[in-house]
């Protein structure tokens, strides 16, 4: 009969999932063959230590000065400014994933309690934990120093507010699992939190327009705060600081209730984690029972002038748009964008010095910038292809077909999204001339269909996988973007010099008339580029199915 | 003269200083069901892969159907059909729409595609999830939706990596009967498994790739007759394993785990 290992203590156990996480780490970094990312690691590290210890000295002086001043109740401040870090951080870095999941750990003969303290020591080894803890011991040096008497229950409430953050972090961290499990609403949430940070550039006009209205709300509101924990917390102390035992008896207690409520709530997750909960993204087996196949496709979509490979890698493309959150939310942008940048720099609105800057340098500026940020995917077009781009070279078709169908899904998005735009300029600003309006769709049609010519070459030559709804890792390739950033400033060059020449020619139809010829040459590079794509397709095929299959 | 399915003359695949595939010289006749085995890292994904266009070979050439891959690559194409490593599916598609989109590019008309599609799904027992992305199929789901993919322009020629891997028994049994049936309507079957068994019982003729060099090539009954043994009738297990277990590659001694027993 097989030996049977003898069961390892809970000690034992979190010095070997603390051993596990510095090996991941080091590992991690032994895999990075791009010495950048490592220097850049390092650079991050120190940068991260510099930031933290600065914040130790800042917290310590805070906590000096509030305690030997007398306004000792404002050290409720400092450990608002703790909890929202320590909350707070591990959400935004979410959406980068975790290097080793936690849960892995239930596979080994380890107890509910076990599993529940476990827990609470991995959550104590993140970043957000470590340097938290930093602080709250600076600020307890601070106060310690400021008036010794302090210190005794000073490090009390801080172990106190130690547990009941880190609960705290690990309770959100393990609601947020349960909701990244899924793959609509991991989408949903990274597409929802790159528009919360694109949203945030609304903040100081919103302030401007709105902020004396809202100051009497928010004064209103604040009182609520004092029940929270940070507040509680800088109560106890501040009761202790003025000798009033009541007022620390009630904020402890206070802040233990919510460890306790906490603590209760993460012992449930756990426990359902700990009882088998199932977070697997395959869906469950159903009846198979006969349901009729939806036909999707009896209805024309307009597509039927094009052959049926080209009209089959738009409708993928199209699907693939429709079913990536992220991108399809972010095609909200532009028209934000052009909200935002008139209502801040041009016509009507004017904000800055009272002027504004001219529809006519506007408009064509303000349609670059959208271009600028449309193109981009395009350097990388079969990015989210994955396993499928086999298929193009197995399929009896020629590679051009595929580079059509993709161009065209894209140039329809673009189509779309700039007469959007066009439609908000009007509405917020005006149109500018019509020379100007005629030069500058020209100049569209030749950056775009210039850009894609060379974006088709850079995709086939710099491909990088990438991942819907997934942050970590996320990256394009350095040639591709550097390609991109090249042509973008050529194109966005040649246009600046032909709209400033019909200035300088005295002649204002010139830039459209230079614009539309320079558009028919492009429109003609791109169709004679496309069979000279098609054989370094056939070359790259590999370097493209190995970069896209990982 | 039978038609030959399959040839490859001499056909060389090189990665850096590693010779994958060692100038195999392979003739395959139309309608047989041929069975491609080999070791772990022995060549045979390599050698499917320059088979059907998705890795040039270094030197030597390969005809498909009389016709050379290199100079015909699309018309060569229209008449096999692949599943490839890693099924190569595109994941964001349901099934429907992805067999629809294998069709179109194909060149079926929008009709027969959805036709076949539609009697695909139920085949392989895939109808009753219609609006189910493929990312949220199963491994074994997936497996059989890539196989539908393969067969749905009616190929001549069929390329299959381990097809029944993670097959439910059900449509593992579907699938062998349909497989049998193509071939006797004169569908070629070019078949990778680690599953000596279903490979003896479904293929006629075998070879056996070791090292990326061709160590076997022959009916089944060929290549039993190839060996000398005295009770005759041996399995494919036992022919694989005289074969490929001749370099003097020593097994693992069990003594060495006497703990686990």
């Amino acid at each position: 009969m097989a030996d049977v290992a003898e069961s390892t203590g809970i000690l034992e156990q979190i010095r070997l999932v603390a051993g596990l996480r510095w090996r991941i780490l080091r590992n991690s970094l032994r895999k990075k063959n791009n010495r950048l990312d490592l220097i850049g690691l390092i650079l991050a590290g120190i940068l991260s230590s510099v930031l933290v210890l600065g914040l130790c000295f800042a917290f310590y002086a805070g906590a000096y000065a509030f305690v030997s001043s007398g306004r000792s109740s404002w050290m409720a401040l400092l450990f608002w400014g703790i909890f929202l870090f320590w909350q707070v951080f591990p959400v935004l870095v979410a959406g980068f994933g975790a290097n080793f999941e936690f849960r892995t750990l239930l596979r080994f003969p380890l107890s509910l309690s076990a599993f529940y303290i476990i827990g609470l020591a991995y959550g104590i080894a993140d970043f957000s934990a470590i340097a938290s803890l930093c602080w709250l011991l600076s600020m307890s040096i601070g106060a310690g120093v400021a008036k010794p008497g302090v210190l005794p229950a000073m490090l009390l409430v801080v172990c106190v507010f130690a547990l009941f953050n880190v609960t705290l972090e690990r309770l959100i961290g393990s609601w947020l699992e349960r909701l990244l499990s899924r793959r609509r609403t991991r989408e949903l949430f990274f597409a929802l939190f790159v528009l919360s940070m694109i949203s945030l550039n609304f903040v100081t006009p919103l302030l401007n327009r709105y902020g004396a209205a809202a100051r009497p709300m928010i004064l209103h509101a604040l009182p609520y705060f004092a029940w929270f924990p940070p507040s509680l917390a800088g109560r106890a102390i501040a009761a202790v600081a003025q000798l009033q035992p009541t007022g620390f008896l009630l904020g402890s207690a206070g802040l233990l209730f919510y460890v306790l409520l906490f603590s209760v709530l993460l012992w449930r997750r756990f426990a359902a984690q700990y009882h088998g909960e199932e977070l697997s993204e395959t869906a469950t087996p159903v009846h198979a029972g006969v349901r009729p196949v939806r036909r999707e496709d009896d209805t024309a979509d307009g597509l039927g002038l094009l052959s049926p490979q080209v009209a089959a890698v738009v409708r993928k493309e199209f699907r693939y748009l429709t079913r990536n959150s992220f991108a399809f939310l972010t095609l909200l942008m532009p028209p934000l964008l052009v909200l935002l940048f008139s209502s801040q720099f041009a016509g009507r609105h004017p904000s800055i010095g009272g002027t504004g800057v001219s529809t006519e340098m506007f408009f064509p500026g303000i349609m670059a910038y959208l271009i600028l940020i449309l193109m981009a995917p395009a350097y990388n077009s079969f990015a989210y292809e994955g396993r499928g781009i086999q298929i193009y070279f197995t399929a009896p078709l020629h590679f051009r077909q595929v580079f059509l169908g993709k161009n065209l899904m894209l140039v329809s998005v673009l189509t779309v999204e700039i007469a959007l735009s066009i439609g908000m300029l009007t509405y917020r600003v005006g149109l500018p001339s019509a020379h100007m309006l005629l030069a500058t769709i020209a100049a569209i049609i030749f950056t775009v269909v210039g850009q894609l010519t060379i974006a088709n070459w850079s995709s086939l030559n710099f491909p990088r996988k990438l991942e819907f709804g997934q942050m970590r890792g996320q990256r394009q390739s350095g040639m591709a973007v550097l390609v991109a950033f090249g042509s973008q400033i050529l194109m966005g060059g040649i246009s600046a010099v032909i709209l400033f020449s019909g200035r300088w020619t005295g002649n204002p139809w010139f830039p459209a008339e230079a614009f539309a010829f320079l558009a028919a040459a492009a429109l003609g590079g791109y169709f004679a580029s496309l069979d000279a794509l098609t054989h370094l397709a056939e070359k790259k095929k590999e370097t493209l199915i190995e970069a896209l299959c990982r | 003269m039978p038609e030959i399915a399959i040839q490859t003359q001499k056909l060389t695949r090189r990665f850096g200083k590693l010779l994958a595939v060692d100038a195999i010289d392979l003739q395959v006749t139309a309608g047989q069901f041929f069975g491609f085995l080999g070791p772990n890292g022995a060549g045979k994904s390599t050698t499917i892969k320059m088979l059907t266009g998705l890795l040039a070979p270094t030197s030597g050439s390969m005809q498909l159907l009389g016709q050379d891959f290199a100079t015909h690559p699309v018309e060569v194409k229209r008449q096999i059909g692949v599943v490839p490593e890693g099924m190569g599916l595109f994941e964001r598609l349901t099934g429907s729409e992805y067999l629809h989109f294998i069709g179109r590019m194909y060149g079926l008309d929008r009709a027969t595609t959805r036709r076949r599609s539609d009697e695909l799904l139920e085949f392989m027992r895939l109808a009753d999830r219609p609006k189910t992305m493929v990312a949220d199929y199963s491994h074994g789901m997936q497996k059989k939706l890539a196989l539908a993919a393969a067969v749905i322009h009616g190929p001549r020629i069929l390329f299959l990596d381990e097809p029944f891997e993670g097959v439910d028994a059900l449509a593992a049994g579907a699938l062998k009967s349909l497989l049998g049936r193509m071939t006797e309507r004169g569908t070629t079957i070019f078949l990778t498994s680690h599953v000596l068994e279903i490979v003896e019982r479904l293929c006629s003729h075998v070879a056996i790739i070791h090292k990326g060099r061709l160590v076997a090539h022959g009916s089944l009954e060929e290549l039993r007759a190839g060996i000398s043994d005295e009770e005759g009738n041996k399995t494919l297990e036992q022919i694989f394993v005289s074969i490929v277990g001749q370099d003097g590659t020593e097994r693992p001694q069990l003594e060495e785990l006497s703990w686990l027993m």
